[in-house]
């Protein structure tokens, strides 16, 4: 962060100096720097070349719901709202808006003269067709839909200001208007050619989409004309690059050594096991940020035994050294995590931190008083002749989730048996709706501490709707905090929820939390200017450059 | 007359073929669970709406009783139709022609080298001095034994991590393409020589070979210009082989070298349950096999006319 922190400072004031209104201050804090050679200002021109792990299969914003759309997003999409550096929402294709006060009736004041890439402009019948695209059964949307569901109708007041009725007060809308998958399309594409919205979306982004090959690249090329980035991006006008070119390196060895060897200038997911090798490489930045929302957690399937009984919840939590498993995965980069919500996320109380502890005497006390006393042959515990088992299915890949293979060790020890089962991703996703899994481990990412809502309150199980309380977590408690917070204007009231929200968390334990969800990434020092959009948390590109 | 009356008969094995092929295929798929509505909004941590999902059951078919939407299936696949891909959005037809060219290029380079080198191999090893034989014949068998992956892997740790010869993958020009077809070469190679190298050897154990020699030819031109012929047909027989090897082990060379192509379009599909692309590859990769096979009978005939009324 430190590395990425100057690199700012001098792009910022490498842009004031050659607008000739920069002050000695400034100037002195570039030569301190250790990027001072850069102080020759941005270069024009030239192509950056990026590895990522894994590429969506469609890119239109509103239709996916994969993790790298937060990264590719960025290149492609404006969106109406923004986090800014410090994570508060900010201005981007709106200027303003007003919220009436029963929190139901939003007025969006957007930005002039802002054109999408197909030469149509951005204004309120363009925000209303985008809302409506989101929500229309058609579109298919697995995410963007969800995120704006309290959306009932809206109005165009005139050409630049759109009124949006909410069924219901929800504070999270502002701060998902400013994610990735919630990107505006042309609305000129969007009513005449929705089926080419995947292979060729239409945006108003720095950067216009080239070429799209499945699997293998994603080409764009910058838009000239480019002038509205969000203010904390410090560089409004259009990008240096001309080109960014972006290859899907599947390996992460692969990965790893091509961008050693000079083959990428940047590589998204940058594998933590090469973490060290990359840092004591004086030519590489690393980046090891948190995202906001769930950490990596193994949630319990409360509705069924074995984890509908509290006590054995409790017992697994506690069995489990999530210090040595975090050093162990994650080789020193990740940090470990004791509870529901991830560090970076507004309204992380830390004052729920240490409750849940490591502490294997507690957990083998809990296990006796729920009555897992018996132990069989080869030491697992029994209950009228029945071991504790529990099944946790994962995805199946080149290697098992290495988080269960850990735990797995962990709760070995006291005479919990959890069995790995890897499943093809079409199986993997039916017996998670279908609920039929004892476990189920992974990370979920939002920049809102809604998460907690979408997580675990009752009407997100599964089963009524589609939703991701993994843990079929179902408490009234709990339900009243999450409804009335998401409900809260932004502010103390919001604050004083959301945190007895997470103690409440602490004492019903859906899941182990073990880890916070990293965004790792990883660039050749040559390539300047990279900022960071903190929604979740990604490079972006608009005001990067190549040092010759 | 009898020619073509032989290719109609192939033709029509090849229709059956195809036939049980997207049968089995389509069987398979529909018997592993994981449900394709699920599939196509985007697995396990998507938040599709039950109203999504009955749009997604309703215009992909799938709340029809499986028979109805196999005969849907074999109607469309008959009008040469395969459908939509679930999860990329765009026809099947789409994504493969997207496809096919990178895999066909690497497959025919790969072929061609391990053609070259397996002939290479067989000519000069073929009834020589019994270690020469045993040496190249032990590393022939590793190289058949080895995995495709391990082989790429030290090419690239030689080639590309080390010597940083050639680019570490990708589609970017000719020198991308070097790695990923050594590695399919080598993979298909030492199976190939062997089978090579016994064939000349037979065949220089002919009289007619020792009627050359005692003519006073020498060695290399006996080899080359007598033997080599009838190491022909071994080769035309291997062929169905060689591209079951190569279109299979692309999945592996794919992801390894990060290239685009057949393999892994196959492997995401499978992993995603998208039906539809999965039954569009298998079908493509039964007709090449057809069309293969179908070309090998005819050039049997062409090369041996006897083989015709075997």
């Amino acid at each position: 962060m430190r590395t990425l922190r100057s690199t700012l400072a001098g792009v910022s004031a490498a842009v004031l100096a050659a607008a000739l209104t920069s002050c000695a201050s400034q100037q002195g804090s570039v030569a301190a720097g250790p990027n001072a050679a850069s102080a020759s200002g941005p270069v024009e021109g030239g192509t950056l070349r990026m590895s990522i792990s894994a590429e969506p299969g469609c890119l239109d914003a509103h239709a996916i719901s994969a993790t790298q759309q937060a990264l590719l997003g960025r290149i492609l999409y404006d969106t109406v709202t923004t986090l800014d550096r410090d994570g508060n929402i900010a201005p981007y294709l709106a200027e303003s808006w007003d919220i009436s006060p029963d929190g139901t009736t939003y007025t969006f004041h957007l930005r002039k003269g802002v054109t999408f890439s197909d030469g149509t402009p951005w204004n309120a019948e363009a925000f209303q067709v985008n809302l409506e695209h989101m929500r229309d059964p058609a579109t298919k949307s697995p995410l963007a839909a969800a995120y704006i569901a309290p959306y009932e109708s809206s109005r165009i007041i005139d050409e630049y200001t759109l009124e949006v009725h909410l069924a219901y007060p929800y504070t999270p809308f502002l701060y998902n208007l400013a994610q990735s998958w919630l990107g505006m399309n042309s609305p000129k594409a969007i009513k005449e050619s929705p089926e080419t919205l995947c292979d060729h979306p239409i945006a108003s982004g720095p950067f216009v989409l080239e070429s799209y090959r499945h699997n293998q690249s994603i080409t764009y090329v910058r838009r000239k004309d480019y002038t509205w980035g969000p203010s904390w991006l410090r560089h409004q006008g259009s990008a240096h690059v001309d080109r960014i070119e972006i290859t899907v390196v599947a390996e992460p060895v692969v990965r790893f050594n091509s961008l050693v060897s000079g083959q990428y200038d940047i590589t998204e997911a940058a594998p933590p096991q090469n973490a060290t090798a990359i840092q004591a490489n004086p030519d590489l930045v690393y980046e090891n940020l948190v995202r906001a929302g769930n950490p990596w957690i193994l949630h319990f399937n409360t509705s069924r035994p074995p984890f509908d009984d509290i006590r054995v919840r409790r017992a697994f939590v506690a069995a489990v050294n999530t210090e040595a498993v975090t050093r162990s995965i994650g080789f020193g980069t990740y940090h470990v995590k004791d509870n529901y919500l991830a560090t970076p996320t507004k309204y992380y109380d830390k004052s729920t931190e240490g409750l849940l502890r490591h502490d294997p005497a507690l957990a083998n006390r809990l296990l006796d008083e729920a009555g897992w006393t018996g132990r069989d042959s080869e030491g697992y515990r029994t209950k009228d002749g029945k071991r504790l088992v529990a099944y946790a299915p994962t995805a199946e890949g080149s290697s098992v989730t290495p988080e269960l293979v850990q735990i797995q060790g962990e709760v070995r020890k006291v005479g919990i048996d959890l069995r790995i089962q890897q499943l093809p991703q079409a199986q993997l996703t039916e017996r998670r709706y279908a609920g039929d899994y004892d476990a189920l481990g992974g990370v979920w990412h939002t920049n809102t501490p809604d998460v907690l809502f979408i997580r675990y309150h009752s009407s997100e199980i599964t089963g009524r709707r589609i939703g991701q309380n993994a843990a079929y977590l179902s408490d009234p408690t709990l339900d009243d905090l999450l409804r009335r917070a998401r409900e809260a204007p932004d502010g103390e009231e919001a604050a004083r929820l959301y945190a007895a929200a997470q103690h409440r968390l602490i004492e019903l334990v859906p899941g182990l939390p073990v880890h916070e969800n990293h965004s790792q990434w990883a660039y050749h020092r040559y390539v300047k200017g990279i900022e960071i959009d903190t929604s979740h948390p990604i490079p972006v590109f608009t005001g990067a450059w190549i040092e010759g | 007359m009898r020619l073509l009356k032989r290719i109609g008969f192939r033709l029509l094995v090849g229709v059956g073929v195809l036939w049980g092929a997207a049968t089995l295929a389509f069987a398979a798929l529909h018997l592993t669970a994981g449900d394709p509505a699920l599939a196509i909004l985007g697995g396990p941590d998507a938040r599709p709406t039950q109203e999504v999902l009955e749009q997604v059951r309703r215009e992909y078919g799938l709340d029809d009783p499986v028979i109805v939407q196999y005969l849907h299936y074999l109607g469309r696949v008959a009008t040469g139709d395969l459908g939509q891909s679930y999860v990329l959005r765009v026809p099947v037809l789409d994504a493969i022609g997207e496809q096919i060219w990178s895999t066909a290029q690497l497959a025919l380079i790969a072929a061609t080298t391990a053609i070259l080198l397996a002939l290479t191999i067989a000519l000069l090893t073929a009834r020589r001095r019994p270690w020469l034989r045993s040496l190249v014949s032990g590393v022939e068998v590793v190289l058949a034994a080895t995995p495709t992956f391990v082989i790429g892997f030290a090419l690239l740790i030689v080639f590309s991590f080390t010597l940083r010869l050639f680019p570490i993958g990708g589609n970017s020009g000719p020198s991308s393409v070097v790695l990923p077809a050594l590695t399919s070469a080598l993979s298909v190679v030492g199976t190939l020589s062997q089978v090579l190298r016994n064939e000349l050897e037979e065949v220089l154990e002919q009289p007619f070979i020792l009627t050359a020699r005692t003519r006073g030819m020498r060695d290399a031109s006996v080899r080359v210009l007598h033997a080599l012929r009838h190491a022909v047909i071994p080769t035309v027989t291997m062929s169905g082989f060689l591209v079951a090897a190569l279109l299979g082990g692309s999945v592996i060379t794919e992801t390894l070298f990060a290239r685009q192509g057949l393999g892994t379009l196959l492997l995401n599909a499978v992993y995603a349950k998208d039906v539809p692309v999965v039954l569009g590859v298998v079908i493509l990769s039964a007709g090449v096999y057809v069309v293969i096979n179908l070309a090998v009978d005819i050039a049997y005939s062409l090369i041996d006319p006897r083989v015709v009324t075997a």
